[in-house]
């Protein structure tokens, strides 16, 4: 992440739009901000971002709608729509017609923080053809689906090595439960229960017991995974 | 959709019996009415003759008394027609002439005059005859009789005339009442069809073709005016939640974004917190019951979807928090069970069953999940040992806010199970809450996908 990162944000709602700026700047990028979608849209194509966070209904149109125009227009921005259609079915339509994250309105700013976060990682990052994810003691090999910690195998479920994936691949960034939960589980709704809790307390307990203290709680927002260093 | 309707015109075949049988019943009175025409008719004529037969008599009579009667009658004898009868006596029962022997048992002279007056009905092997029989004066008994065999020969062809008429009348009455009310019923299952994939959801379900310019054409106009109106009024409410979900959104995310603000109360912002993400989620829950309801039987964005692994996915995202409350659980899921379907929808069903069941439940109690296939549904049963639902509560259970007393202090909104009736609903599903010993036990039988094709 460079201080050089570029968000636009296309939101009709001024408040709603300070709020994105001062998370989007806490994160030390550069913001611009359209209220309208032509003007957005002829924002986003005729310069360069590395992630829009897109509103749905606005003077003009559906976020969803232009987020063709967008791409047809060369951008290759990650786009987070940031809506109040927020059911379900609302956020796969959003995410089957290529959208990158979808996070529905009311949102709480850490959420905001956290999905931007990984998506200015992923747009940075190089693709992991890596077979290897190696944090301090922890190795993690994709192909064969193994953990081990400290050269000792660590058996995991495969949700379980999933999860360890999905923090690995966003280690040292706040990952919230609603992330996982759609990440992980592919589950676009609350389900009103901190299931993942449980799910994550099992993963830490293990790697803990192997030697590892790699899975913080963050207070209020979610987990950290950040393994010392050996 | 209903199984096909029997021929139902009952209505139809009603009216077209009590119209058959007005035609047939007036018919019958004026086939009557000309019955007793004819039957005075013929009378009367039987009558006047009878009449000129006693004239003629009457006269022979004036000049020569018993003797001129006596040769008349013996000449008219040897002519019989058998058409009438005449027998003079003499006062000892000799018969003097006459078209036979012996004067009848049943009759006794009356009389002496030539009149009609006082002529009798007797019936003599079948035969009806009208008859004078009269004593003349010196006690000479003269019988004169005319035989109704020709009126009765005719009256008889004109009952079976009208029997036979009486007959075909009743037939095509029948008939024209089968054809109506078939051709009724024809077009009025057209829009009964209608009406049952209307009723199952299915707004936009026209009638194709043109429109008759008849009774029935300005019925399906109408009909379809009603539809369009109410395919328009149930758009404006999507719209209208759409819109509900947007502006209300917006100032609640503006309450989080300040909420946010607050420093130094953590544990106070972070029940507010936890309080609007609750709000939040009953304000979800309820426009997706509305929406899973509105797109009911609709089929629209329902795709094959493996049931079992939805239901092992979320299986396994709640079975360890079960665990960590001491439940007993096992979990029997039949593989690639494969329904039309939503997953996230699906999936939110069993999410909802399993939270209640784990947060009702106590340590020790046992929950189960199984799925298992049955004829051309796939059966899916969530059963625990929990409280179960109060007696009372069980027919409103899938209704909107519906609450156990016993249970307010346990956080929820009364969602969960008209969520889980309304997705059902959505996937054209059986919901069953069948009895169970102890706890709550509930089955969901998912339509399994055809895979002819």
């Amino acid at each position: 992440m460079t201080a050089m990162d570029r968000i636009l944000i296309i939101e009709d709602d001024p408040e709603t739009a300070a709020a994105i700026r001062a998370e989007a700047e806490a994160l030390g990028c550069a913001t611009d901000h359209r209220d309208t979608l032509p003007s957005g849209i002829e924002a986003a194509t005729s310069a360069q971002y590395n992630v829009i966070v897109l509103d749905r209904m606005l003077p003009g149109g559906d976020g969803v709608d232009a987020m063709a125009r967008i791409r047809a227009g060369g951008s290759t921005a990650l786009i987070l729509i940031l809506s109040a259609l927020g059911r379900a079915a609302n956020r796969v339509e959003g995410l089957e017609k290529g959208a990158d994250d979808y996070l529905p309105k009311p949102f709480e700013p850490e959420e905001l923080r956290a999905r931007l976060r990984a998506l200015l990682r992923r747009g940075t990052i190089q693709v992991l053809d890596n077979d290897l994810l190696a944090f301090g003691d922890v190795e993690i090999r994709l192909k064969a689906r193994t953990v081990h910690v400290k050269r000792t195998h660590v058996p995991t479920s495969p949700k379980e090595f999933e999860l360890l994936t999905y923090f690995a691949r966003n280690a040292g960034q706040v990952v919230t439960r609603m992330q996982l939960l759609e990440n992980v589980w592919n589950l676009h709704f609350d389900p009103g229960t901190n299931v993942v809790d449980v799910h994550v307390g099992r993963l830490r307990r293990k790697l803990e017991d192997a030697g590892a203290t790699a899975i913080q709680t963050a207070r209020g927002e979610g987990y950290i995974f950040a393994p010392l260093p050996a | 959709m209903t199984t096909a309707r029997p021929f139902a015109a009952r209505a139809t075949l009603r009216l077209a019996a009590l119209m058959a049988l007005a035609v047939t019943v007036l018919s019958l009175a004026a086939m009557a009415l000309q019955y007793r025409l004819v039957e005075a008719r013929l009378m009367a004529a039987q009558q006047s003759l009878l009449t000129a037969d006693l004239n003629g008599l009457a006269a022979l009579y004036d000049q020569r008394r018993i003797i001129a009667l006596r040769q008349a009658i013996d000449y008219r004898a040897t002519a019989a027609t058998g058409d009438e009868m005449l027998l003079l006596m003499d006062r000892n029962g000799q018969t003097l002439a006459g078209t036979r022997k012996d004067w009848p048992a049943t009759l006794a002279p009356a009389g002496e005059g030539f009149t009609t007056d006082g002529a009798v009905e007797f019936t003599e092997d079948e035969t009806r005859w009208l008859a004078v029989a009269r004593a003349l004066p010196g006690g000479f008994p003269l019988l004169v009789a005319r035989s109704l065999q020709p009126v009765d020969d005719t009256l008889g062809a004109l009952r079976r005339g009208m029997l036979g008429l009486l007959g075909a009348l009743l037939v095509a009455g029948s008939a024209v009442g089968w054809l109506a009310a078939r051709s009724v019923m024809a077009r009025i299952n057209r829009i009964n069809t209608l009406a049952d994939r209307v009723a199952d959801g299915a707004l936009d379900a026209r009638l194709p073709g043109p429109r008759s310019d008849d009774e029935f054409g300005l019925l399906e106009t109408h009909v379809h005016a009603m539809l369009d109106r109410i395919e328009n009024l149930n758009r404006a409410t999507h719209r209208l939640s759409d819109t509900i979900a947007h502006e209300l959104r917006t100032p609640l995310n503006r309450m989080l974004q300040k909420l946010s603000k607050i420093e130094g109360q953590d544990d106070l912002t972070a029940d507010l917190k936890a309080e609007m993400r609750q709000a939040i989620r009953m304000f979800d829950s309820l426009l997706d019951i509305s929406r899973a309801e509105a797109d009911q039987g609709t089929g629209g964005g329902l795709v094959p979807v493996d049931l079992s692994t939805v239901a092992a996915e979320v299986w396994d995202l709640y079975d360890p928090l079960a665990e960590d409350k001491g439940l007993q659980t096992e979990a029997h899921i039949a593989p690639g069970q494969q329904i039309l379907g939503d997953r996230n929808l699906i999936a939110q069903v069993l999410s909802n069953l399993l939270d209640n069941a784990i947060k009702y439940c106590a340590d020790g109690d046992h929950l189960t999940l199984t799925l298992t296939p049955e004829d051309d549904r796939i059966l899916m049963r969530i059963a625990d040992t929990g409280p179960g639902l109060p007696e009372d509560l069980k027919p409103e259970a899938f209704d909107r806010f519906t609450r156990a007393e016993r249970d307010r202090a346990t956080p929820g909104h009364g969602l969960g199970l008209a969520l889980v009736r309304a997705i059902a609903a959505r996937h054209g599903a059986r919901l069953t809450l069948p009895p169970s010993e102890k706890g709550f036990a509930l089955e969901i039988r998912w339509p399994r996908l055809q895979q002819s094709d």
